[in-house]
């Protein structure tokens, strides 16, 4: 104990304190040193120090927006699970790129890899499972003469579904072509899609041969290989119908497929590139008059295009905005609330002691939420319950502590004794009560349903600083504020008489 | 045979304390005259506290036999809804537009002009519907949704089984964590056992008085504050911890005494010991007590069946700390005698 009372330890709890204030007030000192006004809005929050930026990172209980937990079915097989997980993930990320989330959470889950949870703030639930749950197949088609056929693109043509389809390509990626002028999208295609690509192509060249850039001989429609977003038989077979023909070759409406509407018809057509020469190995150009966005939306569009699995929504959470606003501001006041009662306490029933132990609280509080900040622990409503109720565990060791001093005292311990034998006769108690709690922690935090896995983090963390704010910090104010005598007044200790050292 | 010099290690410790002082009870002058309370004699009368715990669990255990729990939605499934309507329409308005609907839903009237709507498990496509239909009542005007969960069979399901898990493996690891503290107190491993499985009587005790109350609030007078959901495990797993906590400082001051005092008889001992911890362990719940009751003021609907649980939990804890526990070990010492 006596190391814990050496000057080197009460330095660094000074600058463990200043740091934890530094980090706390992260948003005031950088206002302070942009002189930005204090209150309101101002630009470059939260504010970045050296890659690093202090803020409380908000549960979507907090800030408002969609929980999913969706079960993935219909594994394909001869893949691996995980694999497979990953993909999905990969593709869901995609989608809800276009929704303009900050930070989207999407992690894997489930004992088997069967599970995928996402977490998008600010979005409601229906946009949430529209943008997810859009299912958009990438198929090819080639064009076959059909006589009936009148509207379209192409008059007495209509598509043919090639077998082709977007679960054949493995990447598609946006770049600048070679001659570096314009921008074109690469995809590569895994080894089944790279076989009949081949044929395809082959089969297109052999259909007019020929330079398409030179010869218009060789620009016939058997000679374009299409690409189209949802397009199935049902459509094609409604070619006939020169307005559906029309209407469905329109470019892809994202918005229209992911929530069709009967009696109205889509534009499905992603792409409709000539074939110039037969490719092999699977490396295939779509080049266009594509500006840099429109490569990448479409290089995006094509590898989002399908899910290797089915997802079934297990649960849904959807919170407004304006009630996790709520929900901060009454568990803000509750902290407050609950600091300031526990505070005025400690004082009134045990006068200077009590003071001291407030200052390691408001230390403990400080230290807390700065690690709240640092690491960072993302905070829920029930994450801000762990923290308040391990205020009240704060509370407890320094009320052993004092107890303890006080029943010294009596025995007629000198001060400084007494201080010391205080802290250590306490000591096994404090270690014990708050290993099980710590134990009750881990296993809420492993096991625990995940709504109540916040509140273990929070729980956790204030117990282990509690400790620290305990033992160190209200065990060397009491060391330090004792060396004085004018302090050893039984009325400041709330003993009846205190032996004179 | 290891406790002894265990024993010795610490008597030496105290001899080099700082100002050459002896153990308080040889050498300290006559301590200031004994605070009454002491005089109490909890082991003697446990019987009574016993009883008093029986009054309340007993009751509890029979809503639990005959009305279960009432659940809520993360364990039951289901959709829920929480909203407000632009134009404040009474209960009846609500209710007779939700009856009016193909799916069979029910009303739950909150503070502030808020209204539940719970519904079987919905897609999203009969959400959609659903919360389109009630935008088309004019009685009831705009409707502002705050929250919808929508909680599936699989789901809940396992909510149910990992927190009956987590209670579980929490009670073996405490028992252990105990029986291993408290095994230098004469009697070894035997001893730290009755430790550790008083503790853990106690903590069923807490246990089972909430969720006994919370049958009896939420099942059998149907009070929507009684409902189990995943913050009602957050609070019995606190509980559990928290009843835990003060039961551990009681036994750790038995062992003290134990130790110390060598002249007394084990009741004594622990009777001394409760008498000189009851003070910590009752102003340490207080300011808990104090929070909590900050929570269920100020902490809105979200929190405050937490808040309850957990008050409800703790003050039990501390019953159970001082009346309970350490009386309990006398009890299981007289049936199986170590010395």
């Amino acid at each position: 104990m006596q190391l814990v009372l050496s000057w080197p330890i009460r330095l660094l709890v000074v600058a463990i304190l200043v740091f934890s204030l530094f980090v706390d007030g992260a948003g005031y000192v950088y206002r302070i040193a942009n002189h930005y006004p204090l209150q309101g809005a101002v630009p470059g929050l939260p504010p970045n120090f050296g890659g690093w930026q202090l803020f409380f990172h908000r549960g979507l209980d907090l800030a408002g927006g969609t929980h999913i937990d969706y079960e993935m079915t219909n594994f394909p097989a001869g893949q691996s699970r995980a694999d497979v997980q990953r993909k999905t993930i990969d593709v869901i990320n995609r989608r809800v790129n276009a929704l303009n989330v900050s930070e989207p959470e999407i992690r894997g889950a489930g004992s088997n890899y069967d599970r995928i949870t996402v977490d998008l703030a600010g979005v409601n639930a229906a946009q949430a499972q529209k943008a997810i749950g859009a299912v958009n197949k990438l198929v090819y088609t080639k064009w076959v003469k059909d006589a009936k056929v009148t509207g379209g693109p192409e008059a007495g043509y209509k598509p043919q579904l090639t077998g082709l389809t977007g679960d054949d390509i493995s990447s598609a990626t946006a770049a600048i072509d070679p001659n570096g002028t314009a921008w074109v999208v690469n995809i590569q295609f895994n080894s089944s899609g790279a076989d009949l690509f081949d044929k395809l192509t082959a089969a297109n060249v052999a259909a007019c041969p020929g330079d398409t850039e030179t010869s218009p001989s060789a620009q016939c429609p058997e000679r374009f290989l299409t690409i189209w977003l949802d397009l199935s038989q049902k459509d094609i077979d409604q070619w006939g119908n020169a307005d559906y023909a029309a209407k469905v070759s329109r470019p892809y409406d994202p918005g229209c497929l992911a929530a069709p509407k009967p009696g109205v018809v889509c534009g499905k057509l992603l792409t409709n590139p000539i074939t110039r020469e037969r490719i092999s190995g699977g490396q295939a150009v779509i080049s266009g008059n594509f500006t840099q966005q429109s490569a990448k939306d479409l290089a995006t569009g094509i590898t989002a295009g399908s899910l290797p699995v089915d997802l079934v929504a297990l649960d849904v959470t959807q919170v407004s905005a304006t009630l996790g606003a709520e929900s901060v501001k009454l568990s803000l006041a509750a902290g407050l609330l609950g600091l300031a009662i526990v505070v005025l306490f400690m004082i009134v029933y045990y006068r200077l002691p009590g003071l001291l132990a407030s200052l390691a609280l408001l230390f403990y509080a400080g230290a807390v939420l700065a690690v709240f900040k640092i690491v960072p622990v993302t905070l829920t409503l029930a994450g801000i319950t762990g923290f308040i109720l391990s205020v009240g565990m704060a509370v407890d060791a320094n009320v052993l502590i004092f107890e303890r001093f006080k029943e010294e005292v009596r025995a007629g311990r000198t001060i400084t004794a007494a201080v010391d034998a205080a802290v250590r006769r306490a000591w096994p108690a404090i270690r014990d009560s708050n290993t099980s709690t710590l134990i009750t922690c881990v296993i809420l935090g492993f096991v625990g349903p995940s709504a109540v896995k916040g509140f273990a983090v929070t729980l956790g963390i204030g117990v282990v600083a509690s400790l620290i704010s305990s033992i160190v910090v209200t065990h060397n104010l009491l060391a330090i504020v004792m060396a004085s005598n004018s302090m050893r007044r039984p009325r400041l200790l709330g003993v009846d008489r205190v032996r004179a050292a | 045979m290891s406790e002894l010099p265990d024993l010795k290690a610490e008597e030496q410790r105290e001899d080099i304390a700082p100002d050459g002082e002896a153990e308080p009870e040889a050498a300290a002058p006559a301590p200031a005259p004994e605070p009454k309370v002491r005089r109490l004699d909890i082991v003697g009368r446990r019987n009574w506290f016993f009883a008093f715990s029986l009054l309340v669990i007993v009751p509890g255990i029979v809503s639990m036999a005959t009305h279960h729990f009432a659940l809520g939605i993360d364990f039951a499934g289901g959709t829920e809804i929480t909203t407000t309507f632009a134009n404040h329409p009474s209960f009846q308005q609500v209710e007779s537009a939700v009856e009016a609907q193909n799916v069979s839903g029910s009303v739950i009237q909150t503070g502030g002009g808020g209204y539940i709507l719970r519904y079987p498990v919905l897609n999203q496509a009969q959400l959609n519907g659903i919360e389109q239909d009630l935008q088309n009542r004019p009685q009831l005007g705009t409707m502002n949704v705050q929250q919808i969960l929508s909680v599936g069979g699989t789901i809940a399901g396992e909510t149910i089984f990992y927190s009956v898990l987590a209670v579980v493996l929490a009670s073996v690891a405490i028992l252990l964590l105990l029986a291993i503290r408290f095994r230098n107190v004469p009697g070894g491993w035997r001893a730290g056992f009755q430790f550790g499985g008083s503790a853990l009587l106690a903590l069923l005790h807490d246990v089972f008085i909430l969720t006994g109350i919370f049958s009896i609030l939420g099942a059998w007078l149907g009070l929507r504050i009684g409902e189990l959901d995943a913050f009602f495990v957050t609070a019995v797993l606190t509980v559990v911890g928290f009843s835990v906590h003060d039961t551990i400082v009681v036994f750790d001051r038995i062992r003290e005494n134990l130790r110390v005092s060598q002249r007394l008889s084990f009741e004594q001992v622990v009777n001394l010991s409760i008498m000189q911890t009851a003070a910590r362990s009752i102003i340490t719940s207080f300011t808990v007590v104090l929070v909590l009751a900050a929570i269920l003021i100020a902490g809105g609907t979200t929190l405050q069946g937490l808040a309850l649980a957990l008050l409800i939990g703790i003050v039990s804890g501390t019953y159970s700390s001082i009346f309970n526990a350490a009386p309990l070990l006398v009890v299981w010492r007289r049936l199986q005698p170590l010395r």
